[in-house]
C-alpha cells in the first residue's frame, strides 16, 4: 500500500514536471499568431539608436578577425565594436590591434585582471561604451548584416530596455550530442524564451543580447563572481521590471558551434548548472511582482535539477510498474511520465524536422534515429552536469578555473572544425 | 488548460502572416470567436436544449423497450462501482472498458443515494446528460465550421429532435458515449485560435471515443481532414503530430491494460485481448444492407422506420457536398461530417459485415450537420447567388418567396412525421412488463438468496436489488452456456434452476444455448406479463430443489 502510494505520488510530481516543461517548451507554436509574434518586426529604415558591441575573445586569434571583418559588414551605420582581450594574450591582441587600425570603427579595450572571466572582461569595457546600447557577441559568432536594423527597430517600437536576439547551434550532423545540443537551442530561442520575456522573467543569453547602455550602467553591468553572468543579468533586469523582448529570425540568428568534446559540453552544461543555483540563491528574482513569476522563476532555475531527477527517475518507475507487483490503476499512474516523455520525443522529431527547413539543411532519416536513441544518454548526460555542479556548490568551487576555457570557450582548434557551416 | 490563451494572443503583436483556411469567400458564414459571448448564440442554443432536453427525456424510462445491450452495460457499471473489477463476470475484451466506466462515474451519486436507482430505466438520465451535451456540441461543431447561426440550430434540432435520435439517445449504449467524444474532438479540431494543445485535445477526445467504443476507429481520418483545414501552415506539422501521439498514446493505454493483467496474448485459462479482437471481427456477419431478407436490411428498416429525413436526407446531402467540393465554400467547409457519413456508409455497405442497430448512432449528428449545412447551401443560392448590388426589387422578393417556400415545404414534410414520433416516444410505456416482471420477482418469490434465476441483463440488476445473488443467483442467461465459470455450477444443467424469466431476448437466443433451451422447455409460466412475441413469462422449472 505504502509502495503504491509513493510510486504514484512520485508519477505524478513528474507527470506534472514533465507537462508543465513541455507546455512551455510549445509556446511559440500554439497559435499560429503567437509564432508570427516571435519574428523580429521589419525594419522601416529609420536608424536612431548607436551601437557598442562588445566582442570578448581570449586566445581565439584564429577566428577573431572574421568575426569582425563579418560585424563591420553590418549595414547599420552607427556603430562601435570593442574588443576585449587579455594582457596575457598577445596573439589575440595583435589580430585585434590590426582591425583597429584597418577601421576606426574598432577599438580596442585589454583586461588586466589576473583571473580572467567573461563578466569582468565586459565590466572593464562597459565605461568605454559610446553607443545607446550595448551588444554582446562571442568572438566565433556569425553575425548576420541586417540584425543590428532589426535590433533599432526593436527597441524603438516596443519600448524594450532589453533585446535578446537568436543564438542558434548550427553543426547538428557533427556527433549524436551536437544534434541534441542543436536542438535544445532551438527549442530555447525559438520558443522557450518567449514565453519567458512575455511572463516578465528571462535568464538572458551570453550573446547577441543588446542592453540600453544607461540600464546596464545602473546595474552595475555584470556579476564578476555569477558563473551565468549572462542568466543573472536577465533575472536581475526582469525582476526590477525592465521590459525584455526576444525576437528570433531564422536567418537573423547568430550561429555558433556546439562544444568540441563531450567533455567540454559537461563542463559547459556544468557551469551553467552551477551559475544558476547562484542566481537561484542570490535571490534576485524574489522581487519579481507575481506570486506566478516567482513560482516561473524558481522552476526555471531550478529545472536542471529536476531535469536530472527526472531522467533518472523515469525509467525507474517504469520498470517499477511492469516488475513489480502494483494494482493496475498504480501502474497506469506510472505510465504517465513516459507519456508525456514520449510526446515530449515526438515534438523533437517534428522541432528537428522544422530546423531543418529553416535552416535549409538536409536532415536525414538517420538523424532521427540518432536524435530518438540519443535522448536517454543525453539525459544521463545532463543528470552528470547536474549533479557535478550541486557537487561543486556544496564544496564552495565557484572559481573560474574549471571552465575558464569558457569566455575563450572554443579554442583555435575547436573552433576550426571542418565541419562549420558556410 | 487554455487559460493563459487570451493572454497569449492578446493585441500585443498581430499576426504577420495571417490564416490560413480560407473557407468563407463571403462575410456570411464568418463565425464569432468567443461563442460564449455572443448572446444571440447562447439564447437560440440554450432555447433548443430545453426543448431536446424536454423531448427525449420525458417519459425516458417506459420508451423505447429496454434492450439487453443496455443491460449489459449498465451491469457492469454498477460491477465497477460496486469494487468488482470491469465486470461481475470476467471481463473479456468485448469493448473497451472506457464507456461504462464512465457511466459508473455519471450514476455515481444517484446509487450512492439510492442504490435501488441502478436499474436500466432510472439510469437512463445518463444518457440525457449525454444527450445534452452532445446536442451542443452539435452546434459549437456546425458554427466552427462556418454555418450560420440559424443552420447550425437547424443542425443542433434535427440531431436533437429526430425520432429516430430520440429513441435511440435515450439508451444507455456505448455509442451514444462514443459520439459525444467525437464530436468534442471535431470541436477541438475545429478550434478558432488554432491553439496546439486545442489540437492535442482533440486526439485525446478522438482516443476517449475509440476506447468508449471501438467502431469510432473508422471515423477518425475524417477528424484527420478536418484537423488539417483548420490548422495554419505554420504550426501544422506540430499540431497534427501532436494530435495523432496524443490520440495514439491513450489508445495504445488499452492494450497496456490488457498487458499489465496478462491478458494481451491468448493462453490457457485466461482471457486475452487477442480473442476479444479476434471475437469481434469474426461476428458472423448480417448480410448486405441492401439485400431485402437480411438482417442488415431489417436494421436498415428498423431505422427508417423511425425517421426518413435525417438518414437518407443527410447521405444524399454528404454525397452532394462530396460532389460539389470544388465549387461549393459549404462543401469544404463541411468536409469532416460529409467525409465521416461516408465513410460509415461505405462500411455499412459491406458485403458481408456486422451491422448492429446502434450503428447509426456514430452518423446521427454528422448527418444533421450535413443537412443543415446543405439547407443552408441552397438557401444561400437561392437569396443570394448571382445577386447585383442593383437588382430588382421584385427579383429580390421572388427569391425571399422561393426561399419561404422551401422552408415552408421541407417543414410540411418533416413535422407531421416527427411530430407522431416524438409523441410516441414522450407518451408510449413499452416497457410495462418488464416492470411487472420485475415486481413479481421482487415480491412473490420467498427466499431470492438461495434462488437461481436466469434472466436477460436488462432485467439483471433489477434482481440484484431484490435481493438476489448477483453472478450466481440471478445469471445472465446465456452465460449458464457460454461462461465455464458458471457453467460449472450447474452440475445437472436446467435442474439446478429455479426460474427463467423468458423475455423476449431470451427465447430468440435460446435456440444457440442448450441449457437455457431445456430450461424452457422444462418450465411451466407461473406469470405472464403482456402479450405476443414481446411478452414476458416468468416460468418457473419443474424438477427445482428435486434433484439439488
Amino acid at each position: 500500500m505504502l509502495t503504491s502510494v509513493f510510486i504514484a505520488a512520485v508519477s505524478l510530481a513528474l507527470f506534472w514536471m514533465a507537462a508543465f516543461t513541455l507546455w512551455w517548451q510549445m509556446h511559440a507554436w500554439r497559435t499560429p499568431e503567437v509564432l508570427a509574434s516571435t519574428r523580429f518586426g521589419r525594419p522601416d529604415g529609420g536608424e536612431h539608436l548607436s551601437f557598442s558591441l562588445l566582442l570578448p575573445a581570449r586566445h581565439e586569434q584564429a577566428v577573431l578577425d572574421h568575426t569582425i571583418q563579418r560585424l563591420l559588414e553590418s549595414t547599420h551605420t552607427d556603430f562601435e565594436i570593442i574588443v576585449i582581450v587579455g594582457h596575457d594574450d598577445p596573439e589575440t591582441t595583435e589580430v585585434a590591434e590590426r582591425a583597429a587600425a584597418r577601421d576606426g570603427r574598432v577599438r580596442v579595450v585589454v583586461d588586466t585582471h589576473e583571473k580572467k572571466n567573461k563578466p569582468k572582461a565586459m565590466n572593464t569595457a562597459l565605461p568605454h561604451c559610446r553607443g545607446d546600447v550595448v551588444g554582446v557577441f562571442d568572438a566565433e559568432d556569425q553575425v548576420h548584416p541586417e540584425l543590428l536594423a532589426h535590433v533599432d527597430h526593436a527597441f524603438r517600437t516596443t519600448r524594450a530596455d532589453v533585446v535578446q536576439g537568436g543564438v542558434q547551434l548550427i553543426n547538428f550532423h557533427s556527433s549524436w550530442y551536437s544534434l541534441r545540443n542543436c536542438l535544445e537551442y532551438f527549442f530555447w530561442f525559438r520558443s522557450r524564451l518567449h514565453l519567458h520575456a512575455q511572463k516578465g522573467f528571462i535568464p538572458l543569453g551570453g550573446n547577441t543580447v543588446f542592453v540600453r547602455t544607461d540600464v546596464l550602467r545602473e546595474a552595475d553591468g555584470w556579476d564578476p563572481d555569477c558563473l551565468a553572468e549572462d542568466c543573472d543579468l536577465g533575472v536581475r533586469l526582469s525582476s526590477v521590471g525592465k521590459k525584455v523582448v526576444v525576437a528570433y529570425d531564422s536567418d537573423m540568428v547568430t550561429r555558433e558551434e556546439t562544444p568540441g568534446s563531450l567533455m567540454s559540453l559537461l563542463k559547459q552544461r556544468t557551469r551553467w548548472n552551477q551559475g544558476f543555483l547562484q542566481v537561484y540563491r542570490k535571490k534576485d528574482w524574489r522581487q519579481l511582482p507575481g506570486f506566478g513569476q516567482r513560482l516561473l522563476a524558481r522552476y526555471t532555475l531550478m529545472t536542471p535539477f529536476m531535469q536530472a531527477f527526472s531522467g533518472v527517475i523515469i525509467p525507474l518507475n517504469a520498470a517499477v510498474a511492469l516488475f513489480l507487483d502494483v494494482p493496475v490503476g498504480v501502474a497506469f499512474l506510472t505510465f504517465l511520465p513516459l507519456v508525456t516523455a514520449v510526446v515530449t520525443f515526438v515534438f523533437e522529431v517534428v522541432g528537428l524536422h522544422d530546423f531543418g527547413v529553416q535552416y535549409g539543411l538536409r536532415v536525414r532519416f538517420a538523424h532521427y534515429v540518432k536524435l530518438i536513441v540519443g535522448g536517454p544518454f543525453y539525459q544521463v548526460l545532463l543528470a552528470g552536469a547536474a549533479i557535478r555542479a550541486v557537487w561543486r556548490e556544496q564544496r564552495g568551487r565557484n572559481d573560474w578555473e574549471l571552465t575558464s576555457h569558457v569566455g575563450a570557450h572554443l579554442t583555435a582548434a575547436e573552433s576550426l572544425r571542418e565541419d562549420l557551416p558556410a | 488548460m487554455t487559460s493563459t490563451l487570451p493572454a497569449v494572443t492578446a493585441a500585443t503583436v498581430p499576426a504577420q502572416r495571417q490564416a490560413a483556411p480560407t473557407t468563407c469567400s463571403t462575410g456570411r458564414t464568418q463565425p464569432p470567436v468567443r461563442l460564449r459571448s455572443s448572446r444571440p448564440d447562447l439564447l437560440l442554443c440554450g432555447a433548443l436544449l430545453t426543448a431536446i432536453l424536454v423531448v427525449q427525456g420525458w417519459n425516458i424510462a417506459d420508451y423505447p423497450t429496454l434492450s439487453d445491450d443496455e443491460g449489459t452495460y449498465l451491469a457492469q457499471a454498477w460491477a465497477v462501482q460496486q469494487g468488482r473489477g470491469l465486470a461481475h463476470y470476467t471481463y473479456w475484451y468485448d469493448h473497451p472498458p472506457l464507456g461504462w466506466i464512465q457511466i459508473a462515474l455519471a450514476g455515481w451519486i444517484p446509487s450512492a443515494l439510492s442504490p435501488g436507482s441502478m436499474t436500466v430505466g432510472t439510469m437512463r438520465i445518463t444518457m440525457l446528460l449525454v444527450g445534452g451535451v452532445s446536442a451542443v456540441l452539435v452546434y459549437v461543431l456546425g458554427r466552427r465550421l462556418s454555418l450560420p447561426r440559424w443552420a447550425a440550430g437547424l443542425g443542433m434540432a434535427l440531431f436533437g429532435l429526430s425520432p429516430l435520435a430520440v429513441v435511440l439517445s435515450r439508451e444507455i449504449f456505448l455509442d451514444n458515449i462514443a459520439v459525444m467524444w467525437l464530436l468534442l474532438a471535431f470541436c477541438l479540431a475545429a478550434s478558432p485560435s488554432r491553439h496546439l494543445w486545442h489540437h492535442f485535445g482533440a486526439g485525446l477526445a478522438a482516443a476517449a471515443g475509440v476506447l468508449t467504443k471501438e467502431t469510432m476507429l473508422v471515423v477518425l481520418p475524417a477528424l484527420f481532414v478536418t484537423m488539417w483545414r483548420h490548422s495554419h501552415r505554420d504550426t501544422r506539422k506540430f499540431a497534427l503530430t501532436g494530435a495523432v501521439t496524443a490520440c495514439v498514446l491513450i489508445g495504445f493505454s488499452y492494450p497496456l491494460f490488457a498487458l499489465l493483467k496478462g491478458e494481451l496474448l491468448p493462453g490457457a485459462g485466461h482471457v486475452s485481448l487477442w480473442d476479444g479482437i479476434t471475437y469481434q471481427m469474426s461476428r458472423p456477419g448480417s448480410g448486405f444492407i441492401l439485400d431485402q431478407g437480411s438482417g442488415s436490411y431489417g436494421v436498415l428498416h428498423s431505422w427508417l422506420y423511425y425517421d426518413r429525413v435525417l438518414p437518407l436526407g443527410g447521405l444524399a446531402g454528404a454525397l452532394l457536398l462530396l460532389l460539389t467540393w470544388r465549387w461549393s465554400v459549404t462543401a469544404r467547409a463541411l468536409a469532416g461530417p460529409a467525409l465521416t457519413v461516408a465513410v460509415l456508409a461505405v462500411v455499412a455497405l459491406r458485403p458481408n459485415g456486422y451491422l448492429p442497430a446502434m450503428y447509426v448512432i456514430g452518423a446521427l449528428p454528422f448527418l444533421a450537420l450535413v443537412l443543415a449545412g446543405g439547407a443552408a447551401s441552397v438557401a444561400h443560392a437561392v437569396v443570394r447567388r448571382w445577386r447585383a448590388e442593383s437588382e430588382n426589387r421584385y427579383l429580390t422578393g421572388s427569391r425571399y418567396a422561393l426561399a419561404a417556400v422551401l422552408a415552408l415545404a421541407a417543414g410540411g414534410y418533416v413535422v407531421p412525421h416527427w411530430y407522431d414520433g416524438d409523441r410516441t416516444a414522450v407518451t408510449a410505456d413499452a416497457n410495462k412488463p418488464y416492470r411487472q416482471a420485475s415486481h413479481w420477482l421482487s415480491t412473490k418469490v420467498a427466499d431470492p438468496k438461495d434462488t437461481r434465476v436466469l434472466v436477460d441483463d436488462a432485467l439483471w440488476l433489477d434482481l440484484v436489488h431484490a435481493g438476489y445473488r448477483p453472478g450466481l443467483g440471478a445469471i445472465w442467461f446465456y452465460k449458464a452456456d457460454l461462461d465455464p465459470a458458471v457453467t460449472k455450477t450447474l452440475p445437472h444443467g436446467y435442474r439446478d434452476l429455479d426460474y427463467v424469466v423468458a423475455s423476449p431476448t431470451v427465447r430468440r437466443d435460446a435456440k444457440d444455448l442448450p441449457n437455457v433451451r431445456a430450461a424452457i422447455r422444462h418450465s411451466t409460466p407461473v406469470a405472464t406479463f403482456g402479450s405476443g412475441p414481446d411478452r414476458i413469462e416468468i416460468r418457473r422449472i419443474q424438477a427445482a430443489g428435486g434433484a439439488r
